[in-house]
């Protein structure tokens, strides 16, 4: 009876112990954490925001978005209405799509989805772009997303007629 | 007490916050204050971030400055408090 009380008393130590092999740091290192240091951290963290956004500024006041020359778009004058033509624009391995809408006329996007760049392309039975990709819709005559996950327009390709033929001039977000 | 290994050689042995380092009292209080509100605008500052980063890629980067400045007020209150928490108050004054 003896011996085993005695083997009780030491199991918490023994417990202990092992506590101590697992996890070999004094109890008073916790004291060291110090909520100034987590302040300063937070600190370095917001200034670290800050230039982030700071760059974003500069960027967007630095950066024209802008791109592309103008070139005719081959085949658009035989678009009939409510049809869709494909092409390449502003550069040889951009899709654009063209679309002549009724009561509308020509309108052109990129048909880089603005969500996660999936090809945009033009349902003609539901008079609406689509992205099939995550089911993200854009409303063709303003290029605005309408449903899905993409929350901005599409880039809208300025167009103009130029002796019969219709042209691309640029491409702005 | 020093840093090092313990007398036994078993566990690191990390000198604790000495009496110097903890704050007065009183101030213990306004520390946890401000590392909520600090918190909170880091918080913000994030949100700004996301919404500077939206309007960038719609094309409306001009209008992101007064995003930038809005995180930089926040940056520079935090820069205030830091330095307003470091300075050590006489005891008794």
């Amino acid at each position: 009876m003896t011996e085993a009380r005695e083997r009780a008393a030491a199991r918490p130590h023994d417990r202990d112990e092992r506590w101590r092999s697992d996890f070999p740091y004094d109890w008073e290192a916790d004291a060291s954490v110090s909520r100034r240091d987590l302040l300063r951290l937070a600190v370095i963290t917001s200034g670290a925001l800050f230039a982030g956004t700071l760059l974003l500024s500069l960027l967007g006041r630095r950066d024209d978005r802008r791109r592309g020359s103008p070139r005719a778009i081959p085949g658009a004058a035989a678009l009939p209405a409510g049809e869709a033509l494909y092409f390449k624009y502003p550069g040889e391995d951009d899709q654009a799509v063209l679309l002549n809408i009724e009561g509308t006329g020509f309108v052109a996007y990129s048909q880089k989805c603005t969500h996660l760049s999936c090809s945009v392309y033009y349902r003609a039975e539901k008079g609406e772009l689509i992205c099939p990709c995550h089911d993200g819709k854009f409303d063709p005559r303003t290029g605005e997303p309408t449903a899905g996950p993409p929350q901005r327009r599409l880039p809208r390709i300025t167009l103009e007629q130029r002796g019969g033929e219709l042209f691309a001039i640029e491409e702005a977000p | 007490m020093s840093a090092g290994p313990s007398p036994d050689g078993r566990y690191v042995r990390v000198p604790a916050a000495s009496r110097r380092d903890r704050p007065v009292p009183g101030r213990e209080a306004l520390l946890l204050g401000a590392l909520a509100f600090g918190l909170m605008m880091l918080a913000i500052q994030l949100w700004l971030l996301t919404v500077a980063l939206e309007l960038y890629l719609a094309g409306d980067g001009e209008r992101v400055w007064g995003l930038a400045v809005g995180s930089g007020c926040v940056f520079v209150g935090g820069l205030i408090a830091v330095w307003l928490l470091s300075r050590r108050p006489r005891i008794g004054a």
